[in-house]
């Protein structure tokens, strides 16, 4: 387990380089940001000039090298947008990221486990068509349509909730409720096979042999065993949230990571693209080596060699 | 057994502590007071529940900085408006008043001489002088890394005469300087609060001399300001601004309908049916500086080289069907870039258009090409308004006539590249603004040298006229000449211009708003019914 421990952290050092080169061309490729910054009256020569003022008339390996050099120091460069650090931007954002990234597998965890169960002790019923086949529609809508979707019936027509911002915990249900919806349908049916396996396992008809009250069988025995894959999943998909709240926080405009890997994509801010992809790599990469670690624990029949 | 449960316990621990930690990180970054946090939610937020009176603002995106040296963002300016002061400044009529300056003359052809009005204070209670204006303007001027340091570079010092009295010296003639002075880049800063505490600190606590002062500002979220009770000018009429960033249309509509926020700008013209229906909401429409127009090749061995083609595709476009069908009437069809309000404008090109498609077929038919013409043909997606529809729709209109166009969509920054090293065909299509409310800027790309490689427009005559009127401190003879150039351009076809683009706003019928032609949201203009 030490050893495991030890290779996994290891390996993370050539995948972030990796990611860093990736990252790095990728964002030289894609744009030219002086343009941008320039107004339409500017001359080539203050063209040259700012060109100049930030390195990018280095050539690509001269640049990619002072940017590990400054990385190394944990330094990301300057946002030309914010012409500020571009870590702590990154970093003020990851609050407000988490939040909403919490909160949906909130929104989830409480929507699968019931739906979940109901769908394998019931199986074939009416009610688990229902379940698998909202758990389809659940996983196919897109997540722009949703956010519209929720925003005109709760905010506009029902003026229950906030449309957009953060700040009360109203202002969290919608983005929540959007992406959790997806995540939900997911477990949904990991939860249903997940449990649907166990309750098959010698164990429980011995348990109900034995003339347990069926409530007993399933919430006592079954479920606590079928859980730990869907702990797991649960690990893995926080760090996909992270990452993947781009377009929910575009329609409710939640100041976290998302929103401001979009709008630095736009103005082709390169050093705060690089820092947030970096972080939420990290994060990532962090948030799977817990997920490993939890299984380990979880289910010692699983061995790392 | 008790393995698993101890590890689903160690699950629950790390579940609930992540939890934790990432909501008690929730108030260290909502600094906002509680109160103010929940008069935003669905509660009316003209006047919030604590009685005060507090302006809400939503727009697609957020101000780039306080540096309002290094930007050249309208919608930014607009915000900034609220909290700095110009030395001179635009009425709704673009006629320039005092702000800063009370009075001005002209001393010799390089020198103006300014009288700076006494008693002002910026927000930190540092008194407004001489040495404010000369470090503000002598930054701009010098720093050649600042975005706007093209349009004030014309400026070679400014010269202390007394504590409230500057001489502006520049290195040529310069007949627009105070429409320079009454723009972005000319806000005058707190000289001694950036010495001492340095220019990190001023874009953390920005501090002007405006109606408005700086409170909180998080990033792509909100910017919030309040009341200056130390304002020089008229009692300021809010309490509190609040402007929100939001991208995305459908929630920025959404906002202003539920009562979210007072004013929403960018409306998209699809929505503006559905703001007047809705009750509560109505929209305001006005001009912008902005001009749509097509960048016509002049190059030999273009088919464009040919005036009569470039009259053909003049006379294929009927603007006003584009403005009336796309932009819902959100616009003015013009042949000139130099619309009303600006410095040198020629009213005789101004809300006219040619659309004579017959007469572009038999145009082409002069020019030997009976079987019609192919050209390429790039564009914007996303930039401006219904740009993409925009281009389609003209594609179509120069096909009616035969010219087959090749259509080329692209996406901003693409596009942008392609632009900046000069490398489109025939036509390309772009929109200009003008934040220099003079001619001067709308022909910068016209001269010989400037237009190389672009249109290849070249004409001695337009040359020197612009050459003239640049230096021309004898203004109504510079206007006549501007006005000659534009009637010129408008038969010799480098630039097509198309229309003036109108800017949309979603406004709370609580409140009055008039849109401005500059675009800028001056909250003391706004008032509550």
């Amino acid at each position: 387990m030490k050893q495991y421990l030890l290779k996994s952290l290891l390996q993370i050092i050539p995948v972030l380089f990796l990611i860093s080169v990736i990252v790095f061309v990728l964002v030289y490729c894609t744009g030219d940001p002086v343009s941008l910054m320039l107004a339409d009256t500017a001359t080539d020569e203050d063209r040259r000039i700012l060109i100049a003022a930030l390195g990018l008339d280095q050539p690509l390996y001269v640049q990619y090298f002072t940017f590990i050099g400054h990385l190394l120091q944990g330094d990301f460069g300057k946002s030309f947008r914010y012409d500020m650090p571009a870590l702590p931007i990154v970093m003020e954002r990851l609050p407000a990221t988490f939040e909403l990234a919490i909160a949906a597998m909130l929104v989830a965890t409480v929507i699968s486990i019931p739906l979940g169960i109901l769908s394998a002790t019931k199986r074939n019923s009416f009610l688990d068509v229902l379940f698998s086949g909202s758990s389809v529609l659940g996983k196919a809508m897109p997540h722009f349509w949703l956010g519209i979707m929720l925003i005109l019936l709760f905010a506009v027509e029902l003026k229950a909730l906030p449309v957009s911002g953060r700040g009360t915990l109203a202002h969290l249900i919608l983005p929540a409720f959007t992406l959790g919806t997806g995540i939900a349908a997911e477990m949904t049916r990991l939860i249903r096979s997940s449990m649907l396996e166990i309750l098959n396992q010698d164990y429980i008809r011995t348990a109900r042999s034995k003339g347990l009250f069926e409530s007993i069988v399933v919430y006592k025995h079954a479920l606590r065993n079928s859980m730990i894959p869907v702990v797991t999943i649960m690990a893995l998909q926080t760090s996909t949230l992270i990452g993947g709240t781009l377009i929910t926080e575009t329609i409710f405009s939640w100041p976290g990571m998302g929103q401001l890997i979009i709008q630095a994509v736009n103005t082709r801010d390169m050093a705060i693209v690089q820092a947030a992809v970096f972080v939420v790599a990290f994060l990532v990469i962090i948030s799977n080596l817990l997920a490993d670690i939890l299984y380990r624990v979880l289910d010692p029949r699983i061995k790392y060699n | 057994m008790k393995k698993r449960f101890a590890g689903i316990g160690l699950a629950a621990v790390l579940a609930l502590s992540t939890a934790i930690v990432g909501c008690s990180s929730q108030p260290t970054t909502t600094t906002a007071p509680k109160q103010e946090q929940t008069s935003q939610g669905s509660t009316a937020p003209a006047q919030s529940d604590s009685g005060e009176k507090v302006l809400t603002f939503a727009s697609g995106n957020d101000i780039v900085s306080f540096d309002i040296h290094d930007h050249n963002n309208t919608s930014t300016e607009a915000v900034h408006v609220n909290m700095f002061n110009y030395l001179v400044k635009k009425d709704r009529d673009q006629k320039v008043q005092p702000d800063l300056a009370t009075s001005w003359e002209i001393v010799n052809d390089k020198t103006w001489r300014f009288k700076l009005r006494e008693g002002v204070t910026f927000h930190n209670g540092d008194p407004f002088t001489a040495e404010d204006v000369k470090f503000t303007l002598e930054r701009i001027a010098k720093d050649q890394k600042l975005l706007e340091y093209g349009n004030y570079k014309q400026i070679k010092e400014v010269k202390i005469v007394d504590p409230h009295t500057v001489e502006i010296i520049t290195n040529e003639s310069e007949p627009v300087l105070l429409n320079r002075l009454s723009r972005l880049g000319s806000s005058m800063l707190p000289s001694k609060y950036i010495k001492e505490k340095g220019w990190d600190e001023f874009l953390k606590n920005p501090v002007g001399t405006g109606p408005y002062k700086f409170q909180e500002w998080k990033r792509d979220d909100r910017l919030i300001l309040v009341k200056n009770e130390q304002y020089f000018g008229d009692k300021p009429k809010w309490d509190k601004l609040i402007f929100r960033s939001i991208p995305e249309d459908a929630t920025r509509v959404a906002e202003l309908l539920t009562g979210g926020v007072d004013i929403a700008v960018n409306i998209p013209p699809s929505d503006l049916d559905r703001i007047e229906g809705n009750e509560g909401t109505h929209t305001a429409t006005g001009p912008t500086q902005r001009v749509m127009q097509l960048t016509v090749r002049t190059t030999p061995g273009t088919v464009t080289e040919n005036p009569k083609v470039r009259e053909a595709i003049d006379l294929a476009i009927d603007e006003k069907a584009i403005v009336d069908s796309i932009l819902a009437g959100g616009g003015t069809p013009t042949r000139t870039r130099v619309t009303p309000g600006n410095f040198g404008a020629n009213p005789d090109l101004f809300g006219k258009a040619l659309y004579d498609p017959e007469r572009a077929k038999q145009l082409l038919a002069e020019a030997g090409y009976p079987n019609g013409v192919d050209i390429t043909f790039s564009a914007t997606s996303g930039r401006y308004l219904k740009d993409k529809e925009t281009a389609e729709l003209i594609q179509a209109m120069l096909g009616e006539v035969g010219i087959r166009a090749k259509l080329d969509l692209l996406e901003w920054s693409k596009f942008n590249e392609t632009y900046k090293a000069k490398k489109f065909g025939e036509l390309f299509m772009i929109a200009y603004a003008n934040s220099m409310f003079d001619a001067s800027l709308a022909f910068d790309r016209i001269t010989t040298e400037r237009g190389k490689g672009e249109t290849d427009y070249s004409n001695p005559e337009v040359d020197q006229l612009l050459k003239d009127a640049e230096k021309n401190m004898n203004l109504e003879e510079r206007a006549k000449q501007y006005v000659k150039v534009q009637e010129i351009i408008a038969q010799d076809r480098p630039q097509i211009y198309m229309y003036q683009m109108n800017a949309n706003y979603g406004v709370s019928d609580k409140i009055n708003f008039e849109p401005r032609l500059d675009e800028m949201l001056f909250a003391d203009e706004i008032t509550k019914k």
